[in-house]
């Protein structure tokens, strides 16, 4: 499945990044030091975290896509870097776990 | 990263990486705050370095493009209503070079963490560089905790500081001065 499949699920706008990326597997965490260790390469990595140092995390972790729950602005410097670093970053008005009730029942 | 000990290892790395033979790592409490100093005679930084730091995306590391030390160190002390405070002298500036990171954080604040083990994180800098001079302290309104790795060496002589033996004793003693500033 690729991030553009499940953009609509979660209702989700395209920040940055390629939407054709293939993803695997889903992360949820706000603790970055925690999601550094944690968040898996191509996963989908739900967060309300929107500050620069996401866009690091991201950079060393590789996810397919970020994905920004409960309609957070992304920082302008985090998009920079995100943009940069060839990251996709997607935004949703849902919360978190909503986002991954969704996510299940798109059957991943 | 979910304790502040882990954090003053961290910054503390920072020291040792940039070549320090003397490093001081100061904690205090005042009920209110907890600041933690790390200050070091390593070869310190240049303007543009320092200008650089919270960047996440500006590491001295060769071996990946991120550093996050100082950007986490800023967003939880941030987060509890404390602030982060870097000065350095760079080796090229002046012979009394340097930097000094100082860290505050909110110890009422909802999103403070526990401080965690320094016994454990001080006596894992010090197997880790037992030739740099470490010196320890922790202070709140009990007293004050202190370690010096010059004074021990002094009497210890070539026994290096990172023998089991040396370790366990430093343990036992810091331990044993915490119980003395109500700390267990």
């Amino acid at each position: 499945m690729t991030v553009n499949d499940i953009c609509k699920d979660i209702d989700a706008e395209v920040i940055c990044g390629d939407t054709s990326k293939e993803f695997c597997g889903v992360y949820v965490g706000d603790l970055l030091s925690r999601a550094m260790s944690h968040v898996e390469c191509g996963n989908l990595w739900v967060t309300i975290m929107s500050n620069v140092n996401v866009a690091a995390v991201a950079t060393l972790t590789e996810p397919a896509a970020v994905i920004l729950a409960e309609d957070v602005e992304l920082q302008e410097d985090a998009f920079k870097g995100a943009n940069e670093n060839g990251i996709t970053v997607l935004r949703s008005p849902l919360s978190a776990y909503e986002i991954c009730v969704r996510l299940h029942e798109a059957a991943v | 990263m979910d304790e502040l000990s882990l954090y003053v290892l961290d910054i503390t790395m920072n020291s040792v990486r940039a070549g320090a033979t003397e490093i001081t790592v100061e904690l205090r409490e005042d009920g209110k705050w907890l600041d933690f100093t790390v200050s070091d005679n390593g070869c310190g930084m240049t303007r543009e370095q320092l200008a650089k730091l919270e960047n996440p995306f500006f590491t001295t590391r060769k071996t990946r493009k991120v550093g996050l030390g100082i950007p986490f160190l800023k967003m939880l002390a941030e987060m509890t209503g404390g602030y982060v405070k870097i000065t350095s002298v760079h080796e090229s500036e002046s012979s009394d070079h340097g930097t000094v990171t100082m860290a505050r954080f909110g110890c009422d604040h909802i999103d403070f963490i526990p401080l965690g083990d320094m016994v454990e994180t001080v006596k894992a800098l010090i197997q880790g560089s037992p030739e740099i001079n470490f010196v320890y302290r922790h202070s709140n309104d009990k007293g004050e905790v202190y370690l010096s790795c010059a004074e021990m060496k002094a009497v210890l002589g070539d026994i290096p500081l990172n023998e089991p033996e040396i370790l366990s004793w430093i343990g036992e003693n810091l331990r044993e001065q915490y119980k003395g500033i109500g700390i267990v």
